[in-house]
């Protein structure tokens, strides 16, 4: 490790010293700037973790903390002149209204059912890239999944209700198949929102499910096949439980991502389907002082998101520790 | 299914567009080159795309558009803003005014500085709503109502009178509306003031209408198909056919049946609400004469107005417009005595006691 006459040898000004970097180097400031910095390990911790802990703190967490104290307030945006006082007031109004809090168990339950149907769905999928596919096709394939991924959220959302309407392609070929005779209302009911949110998280599941699995040495599962474990107790017993990593972390992603999803629902939701996002957006489109109950509503449910995590997470580890012992 | 397609009358739009294109170096003669910028927060097509381009050009004004969909998001986004805001003119509905103005979010409009003040039809420029405290507070642009729109293929002109229609079990789940217009509606339908104005003093009989209003939406629930927020949301569904009769706004609906598809709209029989848009120059906006300059050369001849209206599918509340549209886009920014007879405005007095019990109802609504 360097010390602080290291730190200064190092900016000498090296030869032909007529470049940019080379007045920069022989400039006597930034020559004490870099001695002071670079005097011990401890302080060339701090410098280098400056920058991303600035970052993190301003852009993360700062807006976080400044909703959180919005919630508090009884007016925001403040009129000028106009001294915002602290209430509670507006986290009453959630425990007080049944129906604010309709939408925010639908959310939770919509998040739960997305979460498990989209593990469902890709998880096959990671095992046929990791196991069936070529290691030379393995990236083809990667990059045809991920294909869709590089539009946004709302073309793909719009993708979807070309795809469910009416007049959409499902319609056309259920028709064209002489299945139906009328249209199918695919739009605007739980369907077409699962369908939308599925297909939009499904990379966010597959991705740490194929990194898990293609860890996983192919030679565990032989061991098991020569202990005489059939197909399905090498999945359930080993397969399985050396991914629960990946479970985990593809559950959590794609269970984050639904509860804060707001336009694909609005999009492709119907009456009964209003999620918890959307009676937040409501507060703060209202033109007044409930910007206040939006930032408290938006807190409550960061909570508890933040909670069933915590839980969630708590309960994974156990079942891998269980598995190991 | 029929879809948008270049039409005769699309052409005979298209030609319309460019010959007012043609003839906008004349309307802006007055323009001189000054610079600089004007941000302007407004629909989408509210400021036609030619217009802008001539401004420019002949102004060197850049012209800075950031697009609004809500009046309540652009009052908070401004609100956030104050006192310095980036807007120098944004785009408020007549009722919305008082909340605005109240916050001081506007200046005062010195119409002495429009030369072109007087191409405004005197119904919106001179009418009640326009004067507040003794000013004027926007430049009427465009005329709106909620109208009761409908495929015509499917749905007939005279199930059409009524707002029943939207209710009907043989259209359920083939039906949609914005739920906070819908209120407003509703409370009409059922003999009662929309506005709510009448119930300032009775607080108590206000909260009773809207409970009524609310369970009867509640209860016809199960009939409705999507709760929408914009226009965009409500043609598209008219295109898909996953609708065939819709509360909308007369300006989307205007803009598909200009396109040719089988939708029609009216002002049904128990009546409906009508609304002014209007550009206003913000409190402090950073480019105050490039604002006037701006809304001068925008008022400055009815074919912009036409413009405007051909884009936005919005009724132009500048003086003989109409004469510049062709014959199906007059017809689709046009009513009948009938239908108009059954028109009010919105208004803004009892806003603050009306939204403070609809806004709850809407939400209890969803919840449903």
């Amino acid at each position: 490790m360097r010390d602080g006459g290291d730190a200064s040898a190092g900016a000498e000004p090296p030869a032909g010293g007529a470049t940019g970097w080379g007045k920069l180097v022989g400039f006597a400031p930034y020559q004490a700037f870099v001695a002071l910095v670079c005097a011990s390990p401890r302080r060339q911790f701090f410098l280098l973790a400056a920058f991303p802990a600035i970052w993190v703190l301003s852009q993360h967490l700062g807006p976080i903390v400044q909703m959180l104290y919005v919630s508090f307030t009884d007016a925001y945006p403040v009129t000028s002149g106009v001294e915002p006082r602290l209430t509670l007031e507006n986290y009453r109004r959630f425990f007080d209204e049944a129906f604010y809090r309709v939408p925010f168990y639908r959310t939770l339950v919509f998040a739960t059912t997305f979460t498990l149907a989209t593990l469902v769905i890709t998880y096959p999928v990671a095992y046929f890239l990791t196991r069936i596919v070529s290691r030379r096709n393995r990236l083809l394939m990667l990059l045809l999944l991920l294909i869709p991924f590089w539009v946004g959220e709302i073309v793909r959302t719009f993708a979807i209700m070309i795809l469910l309407g009416n007049n959409g392609a499902v319609n056309l070929l259920l028709k064209w198949l002489g299945l139906i005779e009328r249209p199918i209302p695919f739009m605007y009911t739980g369907f077409s929102i699962s369908v939308g949110i599925i297909y939009l998280t499904a990379l966010y599941m597959l991705l740490p499910l194929y990194s898990a699995l293609e860890k996983l040495p192919r030679s565990y599962g032989e061991a098991a096949a020569d202990l005489g474990a059939g197909p399905f107790t090498r999945f359930r017993r080993v397969t399985l439980p050396l991914t629960l990593e990946g479970i985990a972390s593809g559950c959590i992603l794609v269970f984050l991502i639904s509860t804060g999803f707001y336009g694909t629902p609005v999009l492709l939701g119907g009456p009964s389907t209003t999620v918890f996002a959307e009676t937040i957006a409501g507060f703060f489109h209202v033109a007044g002082d409930e910007w206040p109950t939006g930032a408290a509503f938006a807190t409550i449910m960061f909570s508890t998101v933040l909670v069933l995590v915590l839980v969630f997470q708590r309960f994974m580890t156990s079942l891998r520790k269980g598995d190991t012992r | 299914m029929t879809t948008p397609r270049y039409t005769r009358r699309r052409f005979l739009g298209t030609a319309a567009a460019g010959a007012a294109t043609l003839s906008a170096p004349a309307i802006l003669r007055r323009a001189h080159a000054q610079g600089g910028e004007v941000n302007v927060w407004t629909y989408a097509n509210f400021v036609p795309d030619s217009f802008r381009e001539q401004f420019e050009a002949e102004t060197g004004i850049k012209v800075n558009i950031r697009l609004v969909d809500d009046q309540g998001k652009q009052f908070n986004l401004l609100a956030a803003e104050t006192p310095n805001p980036t807007a120098d003119i944004v785009t408020v509905a007549g009722h919305r005014f008082l909340q605005f103005i109240d916050s001081d979010l506007l200046a005062p409009l010195d119409t002495d500085r429009l030369t072109h003040w007087g191409n405004i039809n005197p119904t919106f420029s001179e009418s009640d709503w326009a004067t507040i405290n003794g000013n004027k507070w926007g430049a009427p642009i465009l005329s709106g109502m909620e109208v009761l729109a409908y495929n015509t293929d499917v749905v007939s002109a005279e199930e059409a009178r009524s707002w029943d229609v939207l209710f009907a079990d043989k259209y359920a789940k083939q039906t949609a509306y914005i739920i906070q217009d819908m209120m407003s509606i509703i409370m009409l339908k059922l003999g009662y003031d929309g506005n709510m104005v009448a119930y300032l003093d009775d607080p108590a009989e206000a909260a009773r209408i809207v409970e009524e209003a609310k369970q009867y939406l509640i209860d016809r629930k199960p009939l409705v198909r999507k709760y929408y927020d914009g226009g965009a949301e409500v043609q598209q569904m008219f295109i898909n056919q996953d609708i065939v009769v819709g509360h909308a706004w007369n300006g989307p609906i205007a803009t598909l049946i200009n396109d040719g598809l089988p939708v029609d709209m009216t002002i049904p029989k128990e009546g409906s609400y009508g609304f002014v848009y209007t550009y206003n120059v913000t409190n402090n906006g950073p480019n105050a004469d490039n604002a006037y300059t701006f809304l001068d050369a925008i008022l400055a001849s009815s074919e912009i107005g036409a413009m405007m209206t051909r884009a936005s599918g919005f009724i132009s509340t500048y003086k003989d417009a109409a004469r510049h549209l062709t014959e199906i886009e007059r017809k689709s920014t046009s009513f009948t005595d009938e239908e108009l007879a059954g028109l009010r405005f919105f208004r803004a007095e009892a806003n603050e006691m009306k939204y403070g019990l609809v806004d709850p109802a809407v939400e209890a609504i969803k919840a449903a």
